[in-house]
């Protein structure tokens, strides 16, 4: 088990979180750059001193700042495994020696180095010397070295950096084995959602040093605590409940729905849906489809979304209506209103 | 070492942002030659008035190649102090882990700045007889003038801050990240420095100690005021010419170059092969 409170100060960024990650569980820390989330896997791994704070891994205290004696285990000791955005091949040796630095990959044998390097798809290159690989493939090989040097704890940050589409499930693959077969806590460090949602058990959104909303990430994606978090996991619009009217819906005062473009549609409101009704003010291509942007409501209270429309989209200036599925409500201050107030067709 | 391409070979297409080096690879080769020839000047010059009745009259002498010997003990004696001593002073001052480094390079330059005779007349004040340190080595039956000792040292003082300022320099270009990641993955600092920095710097090192083992191998001027015995082969040179005549002394200048040129050349060598590598 991986606990972690810590608080740190610094000129343009303060952090201050809480969590804990449970053998075996893959928690993704997800949020805008800059929110902090790699100073807090430095500080995990003992690279980063906090201002005050604990760090507690697999029954060992790693870390104690401001409460009671001090305590910091040195890098070497903490058995953390970090994947740092730079891989940090050793320039002097193979792609094998740099796989087979740690004893624990030397113990685990032959076998399992070339297993990992086959899965991973570096087997080709063991001979290799580092500064013949491109960016993608020294970061397989940078992961093969720290998933075969068997230490309590992974921390990952941005491992995707640089992989296709298929790299990336293979990668997504090898990582949950890792974390189940040997029931060891990872947290990895994502800025693109898809990433983290590939990744995780659970998701834990951070901006500016917070943890704003800690759940499964369906649950955070569906149901975001605030108007931000929904801005960072990608709803785009927000409607005032003033503009919709049509349908009988209506909230308290200030609030809004959050609308996210791949859960709006053009056309009639079905049973479940919100319906609403606006002017086409922009249409362009995107893909194989179409994207409009639809103004909904008038002068101040107006707000602006974007839907997919797969053919004949509405031409520019034409009245549209506009169907939003389970879309979360949320009141002046921003926050989620639990209850939907909204009457539903 | 950079090599200016003249022209590209056939069917290679010329690195993009060299745009056609004609007029200035000319110069800077012509300007390279021309360095070179003139630095070589003085060795074309002795091998020009060495004699075959020079040189044997030189080496046949009994005794002959004592000095020889001397210099080769006294060189290989202060590569070993500067390795131990100097290479963790250029890594602390690499790594910026010294409290007012910039004091440390000053004085490594003061050193390096002072007539290697004024660095022989003060060591003399130092560490002469009549001094406090003399004294104490005097109690040991120890001295540190006109004793190998007392060569070393000079070989020290006129070669140290060469070693170090080339060490220094070839471990600033280690990226710590590299350190930093083999702590992460377990390695005790000790173990770092063993397994990461010290091959990686190890091209840079030769390169320093080449530059180091010929300076030692060449001191004269502190040598001449501080360790006029033992006599080593610079000294034996200025003795020959002084005592005998100028084509004995330097026919003991071409042993000189004979016996320590092959190690700087083979540092060079295996630094330019190890750098390639990495």
């Amino acid at each position: 088990m991986l606990h972690v409170e810590l608080e740190l100060e610094r000129r343009d960024l303060k952090v201050n979180v809480a969590f804990t990650v449970q053998p075996g569980e893959r928690m993704a820390l997800f949020g805008p750059s800059g929110a902090g989330k790699t100073s807090i896997l430095e500080m995990i791994a003992g690279l980063l001193a906090p201002k005050r704070g604990r760090v507690h891994l697999a029954g060992r205290e790693l870390t104690r700042v401001g409460d009671g004696p001090p305590v910091t285990v040195p890098p070497w000791a903490r058995r953390v495994a970090l994947l740092r955005q730079n891989p940090g091949l050793f320039p002097h040796l193979t792609v094998r020696q740099n796989i087979a630095y740690t004893a624990a990959a030397v113990a685990a044998g032959e076998p399992a180095l070339s297993l990992m390097a086959e899965r991973l798809e570096i087997h080709d290159l063991l001979h290799a010397r580092p500064r013949a690989l491109s960016g993608g493939q020294a970061h397989r090989v940078a992961l093969a070295r720290l998933l075969l040097s068997g230490h309590d704890a992974l921390l990952l940050d941005e491992p995707y950096t640089g992989l296709d589409a298929r790299l990336r499930r293979i990668l997504t693959d090898v990582l949950r084995d890792e974390s189940r077969s040997r029931a060891i806590p990872s947290v990895l460090v994502a800025h693109e959602l898809g990433e983290a949602q590939a990744f995780a058990d659970r998701l834990a959104v951070m901006d500016r040093g917070l943890l704003l909303q800690m759940g499964s990430p369906a649950e955070v994606v569906r149901r975001p605590s605030t108007k931000r978090v929904a801005q960072l996991v990608g709803y785009l619009g927000f409607i005032p409940s003033s503009a919709v009217s049509e349908g009988g819906a209506s909230g308290p005062r200030g609030s809004s729905i959050g609308v996210h473009p791949e859960r709006v549609r053009t056309g009639d409101a079905r049973p479940g849906e919100i319906g609403m009704t606006g002017t086409v003010t922009d249409v362009r291509p995107s893909g194989t489809s179409w994207e409009i942007e639809v103004r909904i409501g008038d002068g101040e209270d107006s707000a602006r979304l974007r839907c997919l429309v797969p053919d004949d989209p509405p031409a520019l200036g034409e009245r549209t209506g506009v169907a939003v599925t389970s879309a979360p409500w949320f009141d002046a201050s921003g926050n989620l209103l639990e209850a939907s107030p909204i009457r539903v067709i | 070492m950079a090599i200016i391409p003249t022209t590209a070979p056939e069917g290679v297409s010329r690195p993009l942002g060299i745009a056609r080096p004609r007029l200035t690879t000319a110069l800077a080769l012509g300007g390279g030659i021309a360095v070179w020839i003139a630095l070589l000047g003085p060795v074309i010059t002795l091998f020009a008035h060495l004699s075959a009745h020079g040189i044997s009259a030189a080496w046949s002498t009994p005794d002959a190649l004592t000095p020889l010997l001397v210099s080769l003990e006294a060189g290989a004696v202060t590569l070993g102090i500067l390795v131990v001593c100097c290479t963790p002073l250029a890594w602390l001052l690499a790594r910026n882990r010294l409290p007012f480094a910039r004091l440390f390079e000053a004085g490594l330059l003061a050193t390096l700045l002072l007539p290697p005779l004024v660095i022989g007349l003060l060591l003399v004040f130092m560490v002469g007889p009549s001094t406090p340190i003399g004294h104490l080595l005097s109690h040991l039956h120890l001295s540190a003038t006109n004793t190998f000792a007392a060569l070393v040292i000079a070989e020290v003082y006129e070669s140290a801050p060469y070693y170090v300022l080339g060490a220094q320099s070839a471990f600033a270009g280690i990226d710590p990240n590299l350190e930093q990641q083999a702590s992460l993955l377990g390695d005790r600092p000790y173990r770092v420095w063993k397994r990461v920095t010290l091959p990686l710097a190890a091209p840079g090192l030769a390169m320093s100690l080449a530059v180091a083992w010929a300076r030692a191998m060449g001191a004269f001027g502190a040598v001449i005021i501080i360790a006029y015995h033992p006599t080593g082969l610079p000294l034996q040179i200025w003795t020959t010419f002084q005592e005998t005549d100028l084509g004995v002394a330097l026919s003991f200048a071409f042993l000189l170059l004979v016996v320590a040129l092959p190690l700087p050349l083979a540092a060079y060598a295996w630094s330019t092969r190890a750098s390639r590598r990495t």
